[in-house]
């Protein structure tokens, strides 16, 4: 029952744009000025997004491994990256925690699910990898992000705390247990969320674009199924070794405390 | 206090990690079994000069001696066990006062000393005048003059040699400090212990005769 899509031509694309051209009305009869940002944002939506599908479109015709792996890496970069921008505090290198971090659990929970859970061949055949690779970078970067700041802060505003148990004999691991588990516990507690709300409340993004392409909802609901325990998989993984190697960089080893309050 | 060196500050400099310098050239020789008391204008360095000494920073030059070994080839647990480091403000952390006074025998540093009974801890607590507080009570329930002297009781179960306290006083009433500086005075004077308080507010002594170290302008002088 599979059957192709109707593709959106130019001038029907064109048509769209009269949903910005309401949002901008309502920005200017409000004086919400809002009006440069949105002219901005519908530039690069346009722009980023024609750029992507032709790499794609070339990337799927290349069909080369390294190419695929190539361009994960990218985008795992872009995420740490963006990450590194949100999370504020600037005394410790964190950067390359992260992307390793995110790395090696991405590149893990990605290949699993092809290789081994969707049983595609190869493993990095491109139509399946970037796409789901992506869900999950896009995803669990935001765990990261928040499991980072929390651990950041906590260190800072518990120093008292931790330095009286290293004065007391702790290691620095056994001083900064508890903020570890609370920063992990923050990052993943939104996916876990939204494995409750899955369904009930919302209909996933990947799930509607398949079933637009024609698929049943039921193969569907199979791929979304892999995608969120995949998301929930790599969300844990890349949040723990990421507040491990950074709590990591926090102390030196004569178990002191090198992150500095404000 | 007896003619054994119990610390010794050779050329220490230390320079905050912004960039400006504290300390130059410090030396100083402290003795087993004395009292010290630190003064000196505020953000002269007191607090870090402490914080030095169990090695909560490390000097940027020079080098520190415990009992004639250099505070390098010491383990950092181990020092930190015997130089012990009381906090200006008590922290406690959630839980009854005896989880709190037991809570250095959970890290696995300190597996090898015997877990003081509850008799032993019942019997600390009223050393220090803590005769009224149960081991169950709710540690962050206590008032912060009780607290400090928790703090104290659980650095002591580890028996360190040595005692620094970083105004220990400076959150708590005249009669509760007048108990901290009082205990700080009989640790010295009938268990020996090497005190080194900085203390902000005029400190008289009732049992001892204290040496006191001024800290200014970069240096630290041990007045006669």
């Amino acid at each position: 029952m599979e059957q192709h899509i109707a593709d959106i031509g130019p001038l029907q694309l064109a048509y769209g744009l009269i949903f910005i051209l309401v949002s901008g009305l309502a920005s200017m009869a409000f004086s919400l000025k809002l009006e440069k940002d949105l002219l901005i944002g519908t530039v690069r939506t346009f722009v980023q997004l024609f750029i992507m599908g032709y790499v794609l479109r070339i990337v799927f015709a290349m069909s080369n491994m390294m190419v695929v792996i190539g361009v994960f890496a990218f985008m795992i970069f872009f995420a740490a990256w963006t990450i590194h921008g949100r999370v504020k505090d600037r005394q410790i290198r964190f950067f390359m925690p992260v992307f390793l971090s995110m790395i090696f659990s991405y590149f893990l929970v990605s290949y699993i699910v092809t290789a081994v859970v969707v049983n595609v061949k190869p493993w990095w055949e491109p139509r399946y990898f970037i796409p789901l690779g992506g869900m999950v970078i896009g995803n669990s970067m935001n765990a990261i992000a928040i499991s980072l700041e929390r651990l950041i802060r906590e260190l800072k505003s518990r120093r008292a705390e931790i330095e009286m148990k290293l004065c007391l004999g702790a290691s620095s691991r056994e001083a900064s247990q508890e903020i570890l588990k609370n920063a992990m516990q923050a990052g993943m507690i939104p996916s876990i969320n939204s494995m409750m709300a899955v369904g009930m409340v919302f209909i996933p993004g990947m799930m509607t674009g398949q079933i637009l392409a024609g698929s049943d909802p039921l193969t569907a609901i199979k791929y979304q199924i892999v995608v969120m325990v995949m998301l929930s998989g790599s969300t844990a993984l890349g949040t723990l070794l990421t507040v491990l190697l950074v709590r990591k960089r926090c102390f030196n080893k004569d178990e002191q405390l090198v992150l500095r309050p404000d | 206090m007896n003619n054994h060196t119990i610390i010794r500050l050779e050329n220490i400099g230390f320079v905050y990690p912004e960039g400006t310098a504290l300390f130059k050239n410090v030396n100083c020789n402290l003795m087993e079994g004395g009292f010290y008391v630190v003064r000196g204008p505020s953000g002269s360095g007191k607090s870090t000069l402490l914080r030095l000494m169990n090695r909560l920073e490390n000097p940027s030059q020079g080098e520190i001696y415990f009992q004639d070994r250099s505070f390098s080839s010491v383990p950092v647990h181990e020092l930190r066990r015997q130089i012990l480091y009381i906090q200006q403000t008590p922290v406690v952390t959630d839980g009854s006062v005896k989880g709190n006074l037991l809570l250095p025998f959970s890290f696995k540093n300190n597996k090898d000393l015997a877990l003081p009974d509850d008799d032993q801890l019942k019997k600390m607590l009223d050393d220090f005048s803590l005769d009224q507080v149960s081991l169950e009570k709710q540690a962050r329930n206590l008032s912060v003059g009780q607290q400090q002297r928790l703090c104290l009781i659980r650095g002591l179960l580890l028996s360190p040699s040595v005692i620094l306290f970083d105004e220990p006083t400076s959150a708590l009433d005249d009669e509760s400090s007048r108990i901290v500086e009082l205990m700080a005075e009989t640790l010295c004077h009938e268990k020996g212990k090497t005190i080194i308080m900085v203390s902000h507010r005029e400190f008289v002594p009732r049992l001892v005769k204290p040496i006191i170290i001024d800290v200014r302008e970069g240096g630290i002088r041990i007045l006669p």
